[in-house]
């Protein structure tokens, strides 16, 4: 079963909370992978996987998702043994783990997509089984050189992997180092607790350890924390991370020639001189450095949703206000402040809701994390050596638009590894390094586009085989070469690959980048030399739901906050005539019925009445009065990117803009108050749409 | 009015008990994300019930229970320890340190429920006879 008994209201929060700790156990696990490589323990990363995984298993186990706690725990008990024999793993192990990971994520998609997990392969579950035994095989005999001084380092509280990362600093030229934080309940206030000064220190250090101590070892203070480091940062810069006095810094390393003491040792009282007692030093905190909490909060996307509709219920409502100040002016009345107010008003609507905006932004670099573990994959499924190069800076882009987005850069990726690069041996043999490179970069443009460029250095596009494989003409610009690459079902391969299939699939990415996100895709390659892709996106989009009708024999969408109430035509008091007018009963009241048909068709003579008989009906405000809309039929309801008309030629009052519904066609987003209000002739300019979309 | 201090690094999983919790008459939640957060909080303020997550970032909960019981003023603190399956022996070494029960994952909102009503009513029995 999945997310089903007594917590399956936590889902959405639970689906979002796994696809973090999915990201970061990744991330943890490619380390982890690069230090078995090297035959180097990785004491961090094996113990971050082993936590992000024991979350996961405990989480899902609460949702009641079965499969996924088995994967997890099986993966879990392995890296639990790794982390007590110092992080350590034998070079077997990563696949399975690698595997795990994926099944695991293979079913959080499915659950999200409110599909049932399916259950967890055995042979999977047997493999991740047969890791423990291997993982203890692999754990060192170790005898190491004497380097902590176990009194100051409270040797005692230490495990052992926990020693050993301080005593590898101490090897690798860092300093180790105890640092102490005392907090308060006026550091709380401004910000300054454990938690930041974790993020803090974190920054210049790594933190091995945080013990905290009371009584006699506090000095004083009821409590003090002790963080345990790595570092090569200065004495001063880490006092100031932790808010400066009462504070102090400690060597952790051993004075030459002294011997490790014995094991179980009490916390020694700090030195006296180093950590004087007493208050909290106010001048220092007040300095602007002392950073307030800088913390992170994670919101549901719906939640921001709400609050942009929220918003645009403010803007609707601003549009009426602006009306009402109009009539009144119109009639004679003082209206000068008003309208400065009103002026006032839109541009903090308009403030408000950039930041709203700015707070669906997501940092590209967060974005693009599983590029490495996709490359990695490619790199083993082709045999090829590949290097993925990012640079990706501090670019972010809206939610909405990442999530589109991904999928493009990684088909763009899987081609670049596939096809283009080539094997190590044709690349000697070409006078290129053997390692093929595939490089993205990105960057926000003024313009409120994000370019982002892929670019391979592998063997080009071959603008004949193309050719051929179109049945077209050779193409004569890299413009006409990528119309032809993006025609569906187009491949230059005889065969289907395992990893990317047959078909290029760049008539997708082209659709992603273009018809749904409104951005572009350019392409340059040089044959032995690469390929080159550009694309610009924008770094938002409006999204809706919305309905989604026939009329006429075409389709449109319209938002469905905009819609009253959808009916069925049946209760015609008078049927739409020549001028597309009629009238319709509604709850025993008449409801004027328009039909869209004739009023799309308003420029041609046609008689659109004949055409749309108007099954059912969408009622809408219009300057408060409700009217009834007419169209063929009700298609369904769902979520859309709208994607305003730039083009002031082609803008037009009643349409708020176009999306593409899936089927890579344009469909026209209709504001059916302003369409109605502009072709009825009683109102020149659509108000809410365009004041909305603009 | 019983002050509860529920500590775990997920957020899901902090809302899950906090909702388990709060048909509890009048209780009030604050909510840590890791074992420092959880000492520093019970450092500043009285609480009435800590449900504590084995495992977290920095230091566990085990950690967490041994350094509480070290406190004078903590010392009869009631705890709930939240475990998953796996958790065996450190469970062991929780209740050697001083925990009063364990939840193992997935738990019913009745049975942490029940745990927290028995231990907050002892406790104030406790209090109004001493």
């Amino acid at each position: 079963m999945s997310g089903s008994g007594e917590f399956a209201e936590f889902l959405p929060a639970y689906l979002a909370e796994v696809d973090e700790l999915l990201a970061s156990a990744q991330r943890d696990l490619l380390a982890v992978e690069d230090a078995v490589r090297k035959g180097q323990a990785q004491p961090r990363a094996v113990r971050e996987l082993f936590r992000a995984l024991h979350t996961l298993k405990g989480l899902s186990a609460m949702v009641d998702v079965e499969p996924i706690v088995s994967v997890a725990h099986w993966m879990e008990a392995s890296l639990r043994l790794a982390d007590q024999a110092g992080g350590r793993l034998p070079e077997s192990s990563v696949e399975p783990l690698v595997e795990g990971l994926r099944a695991i994520e293979l079913r959080v998609r499915q659950l999200g997509a409110g599909k049932t997990a399916s259950p967890a392969p055995t042979a999977l579950l047997e493999r991740l089984e047969a890791l423990g035994p291997q993982v203890l095989d692999a754990a060192p005999k170790r005898a190491r050189p004497v380097k902590l001084d176990a009194e100051a380092a409270f040797a005692s509280r230490l495990a052992p992997s926990e020693r050993e990362q301080l005593e590898g600093g101490l090897t690798a030229g860092q300093r180790a180092l105890r640092l102490d934080f005392v907090p308060s309940s006026e550091r709380a206030a401004k910000g300054l607790n454990i938690n930041t000064v974790r993020e803090r220190v974190a920054k210049l250090a790594d933190i091995v350890k945080v013990l905290p101590l009371s009584g006699a070892a506090a000095g004083g203070a009821s409590l003090a924390f002790a963080l345990l480091l790595i570092t090569r940062a200065e004495d001063a810069a880490l006092l100031d991370a932790v808010g400066g006095p009462p504070a102090m810094v400690r060597s952790l390393e051993a004075p030459e020639g002294a011997a490790e003491a014995p094991g179980d040792l009490a916390p020694a009282p700090p030195d006296g001189a180093a950590l004087p007692a007493g208050a909290v030093l106010d001048e220092e905190l007040d300095e602007p450095e002392v950073r307030r909490g800088g913390g992170l909060l994670r919101v549901e996307v719906s939640r921001l949703d709400e609050a942009m509709e929220w918003l645009a219920a403010l803007v609707v409502n601003r549009s009426r206000l602006t009306r009402a100040v109009a009539a009144l002016t119109q009639a004679g009345a003082p209206t000068r402040e008003l309208t400065a107010i009103l002026q006032e008003n839109g541009r903090q609507l308009r403030d408000l809701r950039s930041a709203i905006l700015r707070l669906r932004m997501v940092r590209v670099g967060d974005v693009l994390e599983r590029l490495p573990l996709l490359v990695r994959g490619l790199r083993r499924a082709t045999g090829k050596a590949v290097r993925l190069e990012l640079e990706v800076g501090d670019a972010e882009l809206d939610k909405a638009v990442a999530d589109r987005l991904l999928p493009a850069l990684v088909h763009l990726v899987r081609n670049a590894v596939d096809h283009a690069l080539e094997t190590p041996e044709e690349r000697q043999a070409a006078g290129k390094s053997p390692e093929g490179l595939v490089h993205l970069s990105c960057h926000a443009r003024a313009s409120g586009q994000l370019e982002l460029t892929l670019r391979d250095d592998g063997r080009g596009v071959d603008a004949k085989a193309v050719a051929k494989a179109a049945n077209a003409p050779v193409p004569d610009s890299a413009d006409a070469l990528l119309d032809l690459l993006c025609r569906p079902g187009l491949s230059t391969r005889q065969e289907a690959t395992r990893t990317s299939g047959r078909g290029m699939g760049m008539d997708i990415v082209r659709r992603i980048v273009v018809e749904q996100l409104g951005g572009e895709l350019r392409m340059e390659t040089r044959k032995g030399a690469g390929t080159t892709f550009t694309l610009s996106v924008p770094l938002t989009v409006t999204l809706m739901d919305a309905i989604v009708f026939e009329c006429a024999g075409r389709r449109y969408a319209v938002a469905v906050g905009t819609v009253e109430e959808l009916i069925d035509v049946a209760g015609v008091v008078r049927p739409a005539g020549a001028d597309g007018l009629g009238l319709v009963e509604r709850r025993g009241a008449a409801v004027p019925l328009v039909s869209l048909a004739r009023l799309l068709d308003a420029g041609s003579s046609g008689d659109a009445s004949a055409k749309g008989g108007g099954a059912k009906a969408l009622i809408v405000r219009q300057r408060g009065d409700p009217v009834a809309f007419a169209v063929d039929r009700l298609l369904g309801q769902q979520e859309i990117v709208l994607r305003p008309l730039e083009d002031p030629l082609v803008r037009v009052p009643g349409v708020a803009g176009a999306t593409d519904l899936g089927d890579g066609q344009p469909t026209l987003v209709l504001d059916l108050a302003a369409l109605g209000a502009a072709r009825m002739g009683r109102r020149k300019r659509a108000s809410r749409a365009g004041e909305w979309v603009s | 009015m019983p002050e509860v201090l529920v500590v775990d690094d997920s957020k899901v999983m902090r809302e899950m008990v906090v909702a388990c919790l709060r048909p509890y008459p009048d209780s009030r939640f604050t909510q840590a994300s890791s074992g420092l957060e959880a000492i520093e909080q019970l450092s500043l303020k009285p609480y009435d019930l800590l449900v504590l997550d084995l495992n977290m970032p920095d230091i566990g909960g085990i950690e967490v229970v041994e350094f509480v019981r070290g406190q004078d003023h903590l010392r009869n603190l009631p705890i709930i320890i939240v475990t998953t399956r796996g958790d065996e022996a450190s469970r062991e070494r929780a209740l050697q340190a001083g925990a009063d029960r364990f939840m193992t994952k997935p738990f019913t909102p009745d049975s942490i429920q029940g745990a927290a009503r028995a231990l907050l009513e002892k406790s104030s029995a406790e209090a109004s006879r001493g």
